[in-house]
């Protein structure tokens, strides 16, 4: 059963990459990309990953996704029209993607996969988990993080202020 | 203080006049000038004297400059009585020269002023050092520095191009012989491993690494070969120096140069250099005894050349060059045949006559307004009578008329090369040396009556000339006193009488080693009446280039050694660096440089054609990049 | 052995990083191919989950909580740069048209 699950999430999150690359309006490629995030969420889950599923909904679903909306908002739909100046962009640009493609099937064949250390999955995954690891051991990844952010609060603010004068 | 102190002290004074004059002389009043100038010059006689009284003589060293191996270069200064003997040449004759031209110079304003002392002190101490130099890389050092000198106050008047013109011919010409004593030192080490005189001498006779081996050359009995060797390249250093031929061409040139300058560079001093090394070297010469004919003959050649084309001048310095050059010829003929001190005898009174010659002549041409063209002279005995008594004093001097120095040097050598045993090449070089001798007598002659008797010249520039300045005057009456009385020093000549400087020198150079008879005395005393006979027919004798205008040709040309000089060393030199600059310098070595420039350029331009500025082509790129990447690790990992 | 348990069912490992590959490239193909440089920015948002989903897979793989930590460290990252990098398009594109990035060419050589 849970089998299935993944399988629909899947199929749902390959639809909304292709709806992300190919609609023309990008209201369309926000959404698409919310649903991405819906099933990787579900994914996730699947996966014991419970505060990552959450944290995805929350974060990246809830306010990353929202913060393009308002940009879209902000900014006023657009239409991409017409042919681009580069020429080849296209054919390159699928020749490349589908090397890689292949490449990465590729290295996947007759992959053994490293065992784990230690199987109980009974603490594993939980919110208590993730507090233990970010608190101790990831203390100081932790603390830069929050700084991380607090640059980015104030690049952002800086960035987008009204000019009064000519800049 | 000691003597050790004393001779470096002697070089030390010159060297500090002209640092002081080269570095705030020009800031400061003029009255400075005329102090430092002349005053270090004399400082430096007062200590040379000081060490003539202490009978001072050694060796003394005062610190090691190279030392690599066995080549050992000390800075020493050698102390004989030859050494004393020159520094009391140059620095008294010097001295009165210097203190003579803060009059003569006195038109120049005062930066001039200054860099004309300067450059006057740089010469004394460079002569100075090659006179003191007790090794040879010293003394290599002062005769380069002595012809650096000589450049420097040839082209003084740097806004003439005929001053720098020959400013450069001379110091070219010195080149060249500069050339021929660095050899002759390398060969001289080679043989003996040594670098100071002392280490050289001492070993002369024996060629250290043992006979037959490795002494420059194969040869069969001592180092006479390598002394041979250098016996002649140090000919070519002196030659080139003192203007014997044929490196003579650059002498009257250089009478481009101030008056002083004249005095003292090419009278006195400078040009005495060749006979100051020849005379040291006479340990080696007296074992070379080609290179040492070889010495004797060019002498007396050049001797009676430069007479000859003295005839002709009309410049009244030039006239003084070319009997400079005829004078030179005499000491070089007494060196070369051995008779050491006669040679430096006549040394000395030339530097006294010649000197004096050239500044009584300057103060003829300060007084004609820097005029020089003695056709324009005329009458001066009337209006400048103690210029031209002294005048007279040189010229009776330079014929070599008894009781003045002339007459005892260069009789003396004369005599010594007619009387000179079992040597008849020498006696053929006598003839030579008498022939110069009357000839002497004839252009002396022409000079004095054409500049100073008769009525003056419708073409002089000056009606009533000035009488020369104190500060002029008696530096030259000085030396005519000199003149007059300095022969009674030595009067072997005639036979009877005291010989100082042989006295003095031979502890230094030898003396030479025969003695004249009554025939040598009584030859002596004809050449003295014969010439001074043609002095005083040269009064009323009628232009002889009627007779012969070939010969006034000849000689106007100066035996056309500078056309020849030109065809052969000038032209082709011309032509080579004008086809190295074509064909070498522009097409290969400036073409490699500005290519490589156009290469980068050419490059740079190529690359930024993949800065588009589109974004998605850098994006594309990135992804092309980690596809490479991807397929590389692939590869390798299945491999 | 590779197969995780799901929920009770067997899967193998493989079909994670399947999935998180396809992603990957269908983001990387909308960076290269629109010229929207909002749809460009979503692509990278794209990129960054396939990225998140090989971490997760990997953490519950080998038990390791240190997978997901890193995990939550890059969404952390994501979204301070999608934030950056949107306050950067509002200032350039307040005053034209936010249609074609290569408008943006000016910086070329």
């Amino acid at each position: 059963m849970a089998i299935a699950v993944f399988f629909v999430a899947a199929a749902l999150a390959v639809l909304g990459g292709i709806g992300v690359v190919a609609f023309h309006q990008p209201i369309r490629s926000v959404l698409s990309l919310v649903v991405v995030m819906l099933s990787l969420s579900v994914i996730f889950l699947l996966l014991n990953a419970q505060f990552v599923f959450a944290v995805q909904i929350i974060v990246y679903a809830g306010a990353v996704m929202v913060l393009f909306l308002f940009v879209i908002a902000l900014l006023g739909p657009a239409r991409e029209l017409g042919r681009g100046r580069l020429r080849f962009q296209g054919w390159l640009s699928a020749l490349f993607v589908l090397v890689l493609l292949g490449l990465m099937w590729g290295l996947l064949q007759g992959v053994q996969y490293r065992q784990p250390d230690k199987g109980d999955l009974s603490f594993f995954g939980t919110v208590q988990s993730i507090g233990v690891g970010l608190f101790t051991t990831y203390l100081y990844p932790f603390e830069l993080t929050s700084i991380l952010l607090l640059v980015a609060a104030i690049g952002a603010i800086y960035l987008s202020r009204k000019r009064i004068d000519d800049v | 203080m000691s003597n050790q102190t004393l001779a470096l002290l002697i070089l030390l004074f010159p060297a500090a006049g002209a640092i002081l004059l080269a570095g705030r002389g020009w800031r400061l009043p003029r009255i400075f000038t005329v102090i430092v100038g002349p005053g270090v010059v004399w400082a430096s006689f007062v200590a040379t004297l000081a060490l003539l009284l202490a009978k001072a003589s050694g060796d003394f060293t005062y610190w090691t400059w190279i030392k690599s191996g066995t080549f050992e270069v000390p800075f020493n200064l050698l102390i004989d009585n030859l050494s004393i003997f020159m520094c009391l040449v140059i620095t008294g004759v010097g001295g009165l020269i210097v203190t003579y031209s803060v009059g003569y110079m006195e038109h120049e304003d005062d930066p001039s002023y200054a860099r004309f002392f300067c450059y006057m002190d740089v010469f004394i101490f460079s002569m100075l050092l090659l006179v003191l130099a007790g090794n040879f890389v010293f003394l290599i050092v002062g005769w380069a520095m002595v012809g650096l000198s000589s450049y420097l106050l040839i082209g003084f008047w740097y806004q003439r191009h005929s001053a720098v013109v020959a400013a450069r011919k001379a110091f070219v010409m010195n080149v060249i012989g500069d050339v021929g004593m660095i050899l002759g030192t390398f060969v001289l080490f080679m043989t003996y491993q040594q670098a100071t005189f002392q280490g050289v001498f001492g070993r002369l006779n024996g060629c250290p690494r043992g006979v037959g081996q490795l002494c420059l050359l194969p040869f069969t009995s001592g180092d006479t070969f390598n002394l041979e060797l250098v016996g002649f390249l140090f000919l070519v250093g002196a030659v080139a120096k003192s203007a014997q031929l044929p490196l003579h061409t650059w002498l009257p040139d250089a009478m481009e140069g101030p008056t002083p300058v004249s005095a003292l560079i090419h009278a006195a001093t400078m040009v005495t250099a060749g006979v100051y090394l020849v005379g040291r070297m006479h340990p080696i010469f007296d074992v070379a005894t080609y290179a040492h004919n070889a010495v004797a003959i060019i002498g007396a050649i050049t001797a009676l050349f430069a007479a000859t084309i003295a005839i002709v001048q009309v410049d009244i310095k030039r006239v003084l060059a070319y009997s400079t050059m005829s004078q030179i010829g005499y000491m070089f003929l007494a060196v070369g045949i051995g008779a050491y001190t006669a040679g430096f005898f006549h040394l000395l009174s030339h530097a006294f006559f010649k000197a004096l010659l050239f500044m009584a002549a300057g103060n003829v041409i300060h007084a004609m307004h820097d005029e020089q063209d003695m056709r324009k002279y005329g009458g001066l005995w009337n209006q400048m009578r103690p210029t031209a008594i002294t005048f007279l004093v040189g010229s009776l001097s330079l014929v070599g008329v008894i009781p003045f120095v002339g007459f005892f040097s260069k009789e003396q050598i004369l005599g010594l090369a007619f009387s000179k045993p079992d040597d008849n090449m020498v006696h053929v070089l006598w003839g030579v040396g008498f022939a110069t001798a009357l000839i002497t007598g004839f252009y002396t002659g022409r000079m004095w009556w054409l500049s100073f008797w008769g009525k003056p010249s419708p073409q002089r520039p000056v009606e009533h000339p000035h009488a020369p300045r104190l500060v002029m005057m008696v530096p030259v009456a000085i030396l005519a006193i000199l003149a007059t009385v300095g022969g009674f020093i030595q009067t072997t000549a005639i036979g009877i009488g005291p010989s100082t400087v042989t006295d003095f020198l031979a502890s230094a150079v030898g003396s030479q080693r025969w003695e004249g008879g009554g025939a040598e005395i009584a030859v002596t005393f004809l050449t003295m009446i014969l010439a001074a006979g043609l002095f005083a027919w040269a009064l009323y004798s009628r232009p002889w280039s009627a007779y012969a205008p070939w010969a006034q040709r000849l000689l106007e040309r100066k035996y056309y050694f500078d056309e020849i000089y030109d065809w052969a060393f000038a032209r082709p030199t011309d032509w080579v660096a004008g086809f190295a600059l074509r064909d070498i310098e522009r097409p290969v070595i400036d073409a490699a440089v500005v290519d490589t420039g156009l290469l980068a350029r050419a490059g740079a331009g190529g690359l930024s054609l993949t800065q588009s500025g589109y974004f998605r082509n850098y994006v594309l790129v990135f992804v092309g990049g980690a596809v490479v990447a991807a397929v590389i690790l692939i590869v390798r990992a299945n491999s | 052995m590779s197969t995780l348990n799901i929920g009770g069912s067997q899967l193998d490992a493989s079909w994670f990083l399947l999935l998180s590959a396809i992603l990957f490239v269908l983001g990387a193909v909308g960076v290269l191919v629109r010229r929207n440089p909002l749809v460009i920015l979503i692509s990278i948002e794209l990129m960054l989950n396939a990225a998140n989903l090989v971490l997760v897979a990997f953490s519950r793989q080998l038990v390791n909580i240190e997978g997901q930590l890193f995990a939550l460290m890059s969404m952390t990252v994501a979204a301070a740069e999608a934030v950056v990098g949107l306050a950067i398009l509002v200032d350039i594109f307040r005053t034209r048209d936010a249609e074609d990035i290569d408008d943006l060419s000016e910086m070329h050589g």
